[in-house]
């Protein structure tokens, strides 16, 4: 039979973000395939390098479009370290929530989302629209629905809004209640189980290869690797929670754990509103002076915190004047998005391309930046 | 698949009864949902509250926001004729600009729609009203947590309130390093203050200087402008910091205290070169210059930049004129005066002192001798209220006791002769300079002292700056504020016991003016000694005749023309407090313009 | 931290390090010479840091240098490691990593389109990634400004406010 070339993305509704694998098929069959990212590039680390500390608040969310939490949150633990500044303890607890509010969002996306690869519409519209009422409060607490451009160096830009918290207790039972339909539609669908059980498998040794975080990780290793877990940030270590883990990673396990994460945030926000000081300041200054003359003193610091897809990280150095010096992202799922898809896509049917993209967590702005 | 009921599809039923999560494009654009309370959305901005200093524009990450010139805004102290246009292409809708408007006058509406297919469109001026010149409600604004300003003041070392009144140090120390640092970082280099400053100083400049640890540049800065830093960073009426844009909300950048910093802190060689570099040795003409004060020291000292030989004549024995003679120890030392006339002194201007004009040499000599003149000979002659008894000889006047006071201070003089129990009449700030060296003369010699201080207005009315009102009445002066005086009272002798006063009230009229009335009420204040300090006039005897009938002189103020160039004179300029009235600031700004004109009026006669 | 600790004592006996820098309890930054970086890698990837969490560069065009940093990540006691060594800027070449990290293959090839560095034993990193038809600099070298590419390859689009009000009132 022949081969041939066929082109996944950039445009393609099993495309997360314009991005693009090149597949030579034979059949059904890929052969060979290589990631071509670069349709999103957006110069972002080059940016950040010519702004002001502040001004970077604007661009760090944008790095990633479904989760854009996590980059805040690591710019600013990471001036946070090098600055040495202590951030108010009701900071802590509001980040936690807002960075589990985003979890949730993205994992409404996600387990909507994989509707579209294997045929089943509906989950997406209800992913789509759930999500939007995390959203909403989003827009309530920071002013924004997707850039909240809300966790800054030193806490969060303001104050809680007035009886949010019941608001956010009351959307949680709502998913909490929707869950078991959205496990209903998709994951006991028959379709949907012969496409994804024992299909797409990622094996230990291809972690480790890799350097795949998160989801997958944890259902491949048998162990309990979570930033949340290894090394906690904010008040992860004052909350209860246990994530999923398994020896055995194939598309529907990966799927299935994203429930038992999602009742784990849930549970995580709960316990946060419940812990969290009712009152305090909630913001550090970070140098004295004007936004415009902020400097951070000199210094290289890693921070990453744990996001939907996996470990999400900042290099940032600092020469000590008022722009970073150097920015560096490590996105989580760049490992799989760009070696992953040339040495494990191949062996694979072409209908499962994008089920593979989707299950492995690929995130095309984090990988383009 | 074991785990699905038959059943189970008889739960889709269900869905058939449910709203459907979907919303229907028609409403999207009828009935627009609202946005939070919260939102981010376009910008409104009060052009009322708006002083265009651009700082909006400074912050933004995506460079969205240009300065437009406005036509019919004026520019004027700490307002620029300018307001920010959003350009909603570039717009990240960050809300930055929110969070550092120093005015409190950029917010962000719930609006949030706007399509077009035209892209000049997005490109948007924002007034009170949205961009569709809807009125939505205010969403986003900043609050004391999102602030991105620093309001506050760093906090510059004084001396120790207890005991300051008994000697003349100098009474604030001056900013630490790292002080100075914390407070040039509030800076938002904006520049409405070089505009309101006299002398048009590279204020943000040189803050940035001091910001990035360059004070030799931060040296340079000054000299461009300003040859007297050491004076002004201690004693300027700071116009600058009136204006400043972070006054708005909060406390004004402290650009004297930076000033200060610099010339304090910027190592005596450099401070040197930065005086001297730009002198320039060719010799272009040569400028006679009346009076050493500060307009006379700018004006010789620019000369010299441009290569003009200068001679400044004093009629006193040191020169500087009031930084010398008149402004008290405490406030400006005579290391800091000696500092920047010597610099000036360094840059080649002669000086020749003990020498008056009119006196010892005529103002005919003068312009025979040199190719331009300069007059800037100061107010030296009190005023005298017009009260009972005021020629009185035992009433003292501002300009000789200052005078006396500062040869004492720098060790050429005995201590002025003064009695137990004085007044002071006045309400400016030399006045206050008066009570206070008095008030120090007097615990230095008798350990107690007994000033009472006299003026028609009260605390907040009075023309003095703040702190001197404030500082005085620490120090021990008694105040009688509220009082006019109407008579110097004498006893049967013939020796003052008193000043007679009026009670007199300041109330606003309705344009907001303050207007004082006097009653007949009358109240006697108790001393045996009568300074007063109402102000002084100027001493126009060295003009011939002839030449006064024909100067412009309306209310002791010489007319002159941009430049200073007096009318029908053209080889004559004059400058300071004969042309403006009293400040130092301005007479520096007056000597730098008329060194300009001379040289041009020079140049175009060749 | 024990673990801390522990790790810094056993890279000093083993390796020569040039700086041992702590930013925080459960990260250590490491400087080390060209010549047994992947020595020490090789002995990190044994003991527990069995991932590579990011390689990336630094331009220190003061110094006239590259900066390299690996960060390594041992899952079990949550230590970050940064690796670094410097390079000469002007011969930006060195070794790959890919028989320790296989991983890193993108990660060359990406601090090889950005700075221009070239890991020899990776034929991939040679290799356009990213960029498309890229004529430049390598983009994230200091000495590249993206402002004046930007202005040298794109139409500047002029600004015609037709919006500015008349204000009447003079103050």
């Amino acid at each position: 039979m022949k081969e041939v070339k066929l082109f996944l993305g950039p445009q393609h509704p099993g495309m997360h973000g314009n991005y693009s694998a090149h597949m030579y098929v034979e059949g059904d069959m890929i052969n060979k395939s290589y990631a071509l990212p670069g349709m999103l590039h957006r110069g972002f680390e080059k940016l950040m390098e010519r702004r002001h500390w502040m001004g970077n608040l604007a661009l760090i969310p944008r790095i990633c479009v479904i989760e854009p939490d996590p980059n805040e949150m690591v710019y600013a633990m990471s001036i946070e370290k090098l600055a040495g500044i202590e951030v108010p303890e009701r900071a802590h607890w509001i980040r936690m929530i807002i960075l589990e509010l985003a979890r949730l969002a993205a994992n409404l996306m996600a387990i909507g989302g994989i509707g579209a690869p294997v045929g089943l519409y509906t989950s997406v519209y209800w992913g789509v629209a759930d999500r939007d009422l995390v959203l909403d409060i989003f827009e309530k607490i920071t002013g924004a629905r997707v850039y909240h451009m809300y966790i800054v160096p030193g806490g969060v830009r303001k104050d809680l809004p007035e009886g949010i918290e019941e608001e956010i207790l009351g959307l949680l039972d709502y998913i909490e209640a929707r869950l078991p339909e959205f496990y209903d539609l998709v994951m006991r669908s028959p379709i949907f189980q012969t496409r994804t059980r024992d299909n797409i498998l990622l094996p230990e040794e291809v972690v480790w290869e890799l350097g795949v975080t998160g989801i997958g990780m944890r259902s491949a290793v048998n162990k309990e690797y979570d930033i949340r877990k290894v090394k906690p940030y904010a008040r992860y270590d004052q909350v209860a929670f246990s994530l999923p883990y398994g020896p055995y990673s194939d598309a529907f396990t990966r799927v299935d754990f994203k429930y038992v994460e999602m009742a784990q945030s849930i549970s995580i926000i709960r316990q946060s509103i419940e812990k969290m000081p009712k009152e305090g300041p909630v913001r550090a200054r970070i140098a004295t002076g004007s936004a415009l003359r902020w400097r951070v003193p000199p210094g290289m610091v890693y921070s990453c915190v744990e996001s939907a897809r996996g470990e999400y990280g900042y290099l940032v150095v600092s020469d000590g004047r008022e722009m970073p010096y150097r920015i560096a992202v490590r996105g989580s799922s760049y490992p799989q998005g760009l070696l992953g898809v040339e040495k494990y896509l191949p062996g694979h049917r072409i209908d499962d391309a994008s089920l593979w993209m989707d299950t492995m967590g690929v995130c095309a702005p984090e990988i383009d930046r | 698949m074991k785990n699905k009921s038959m059943f189970s599809p008889l739960k889709a039923w269900k869905y058939l009864v449910k709203e459907p999560v979907t919303i229907p494009k028609k409403m999207v654009f009828d009935e627009p949902r609202e946005a939070s309370d919260n939102y981010r959305g376009f910008h409104v901005n009060d052009w009322d509250k708006c002083v265009g200093c651009g700082t909006c524009g400074e912050i933004c990450p995506t460079n969205a926001i240009t300065m437009l010139p406005i036509e019919g805004l004026v520019e004027s102290d700490g307002h620029k004729p300018e307001r920010p246009a959003i350009d909603y292409g570039r717009c990240s809708f960050c809300a930055l600009c929110v969070d550092i408007c120093t005015s409190d006058s950029l917010a962000m509406s719930k609006e949030y729609i706007h399509i077009s297919k035209d892209a000049d469109t997005f490109y948007f001026l924002p007034d009170s009203k949205g961009i569709h010149q809807v009125e939505f409600d205010i969403a986003y604004n900043r609050d004391e947590v999102s602030e991105l300003l620093d309001l506050n003041r760093y906090e510059i070392e004084e001396i120790p309130h207890e005991g300051r009144n008994q000697s003349f140090m100098e009474l604030i120390k001056g900013y630490s390093k790292e002080m100075a640092l914390a407070e040039a970082s509030r800076c938002v280099e904006c520049g409405v203050c070089t505009f309101t400053c006299p002398a048009h100083m590279n204020i943000p400049e040189y803050i940035r200087s001091v910001w990035q640890g360059d004070l030799k540049e931060g040296a340079d800065w000054l000299y461009e402008t300003n040859p007297l830093s050491n004076v002004c960073g201690r004693i300027c009426t700071h116009k600058c910091e009136t204006a400043c844009v972070l006054g708005q909300r909060g406390e004004p950048v402290a650009i004297r205290w930076l000033k200060r910093y610099i010339v304090d802190n910027t190592p005596e060689g450099d401070f040197v070169e930065a005086a001297t570099a730009k002198v320039s040795r060719q010799i272009n003409g040569r400028v006679g210059i009346i009076g050493s004060g500060p307009a006379g020291l700018s004006c010789g000292y620019y000369l010299r930049t441009m290569g003009y030989e200068v001679d400044i004549y004093e009629e006193k024995e040191l020169p500087g004129g009031v930084i010398r003679y008149g402004a008290p120890e405490y406030r400006l030392p005579e290391a800091s005066v000696k500092a920047d006339i010597d610099n000036i002194e360094k840059s080649g201007v002669k000086f020749i002192t003990g020498t008056k004009v009119g006196r010892d040499i005529s103002l005919e000599a003068m312009k025979n001798k040199y190719d331009a003149v300069f007059s800037a000979s100061g107010y030296w002659i009190p005023k005298v209220l017009k009260i009972d008894n005021k020629d009185h000889p035992g009433i003292r006047f501002s300009p000789h006791f200052l005078a006396e006071a500062r040869d004492f201070t720098r060790g050429m003089g005995p201590m002025p002769q003064f009695h137990e129990d004085v007044i002071v009449i006045g309400g400016g700030d030399v006045s206050f300079d008066v009570a206070r060296t008095l008030n120090r003369f007097q615990r230095m010699k008798n350990g107690r002292a007994n000033v009472r201080f006299i003026a028609r207005k009260p605390e907040e009315h009075l023309a003095a700056s703040r702190e001197e009102v404030v500082e005085a009445k620490e120090e021990g002066v008694v105040y009688h504020l509220d009082r006019s005086p109407t008579a110097v009272l004498l006893d049967e002798k013939g020796t003052i016991y008193g000043v007679e006063v009026a009670l007199c009230e300041t109330v606003m009229d309705e344009s907001g003016r303050a207007k004082t009335v006097c009653s007949e009420e009358k109240e006697i204040i108790y001393g045996t000694e009568v300074y007063m300090a109402v102000g002084n006039d100027p001493d126009f005897v060295y003009f011939p005749e002839a030449m006064l009938s024909r100067l412009k002189i309306d209310r002791n103020k010489i007319a002159v023309n941009q430049q200073g160039q007096v009318e029908g004179f053209p080889w004559l300029f004059a400058g300071g407090d004969i042309v403006r009235g009293p400040d130092i600031i301005s007479a520096v700004a007056d000597g730098h313009k008329a060194a300009v004109g001379i040289d041009e009026y020079l140049m175009s006669l060749k | 931290m024990n673990s801390m600790n522990k790790l810094v004592e056993e890279l000093k006996g083993r390796f020569t390090l040039l700086e041992v820098l702590l930013p925080d309890q459960q990260q250590l930054i490491v400087d080390i010479d060209q010549m047994h970086l992947h020595a020490l890698l090789s002995h990190l990837k044994a003991t527990g840091f069995r991932q590579l969490s990011l390689l990336t560069a630094v331009d220190w065009i003061e110094e006239n240098t590259f900066q390299l940093v690996y960060i390594v990540f041992n899952w079990d006691t949550g230590i970050h490691v940064l690796v670094r060594t410097k390079l000469p800027r002007d011969k930006a070449v060195f070794r790959t990593i890919t028989g320790i990290y296989p991983g890193a293959q993108y990660y060359e090839r990406d601090v090889h389109e950005f700075f221009g560095v070239a890991f020899e034993g990776n034929v991939m990193s040679f290799k356009p990634l990213f960029l498309e038809l890229w004529d430049e600099l390598p983009p994230m070298r200091k000495d590249f400004d993206p402002e004046a590419y930007s202005r040298e390859k794109f139409p500047e689009r002029p600004y015609v406010p037709q919006f500015v009000p008349k204000v009447e009132v003079v103050e």
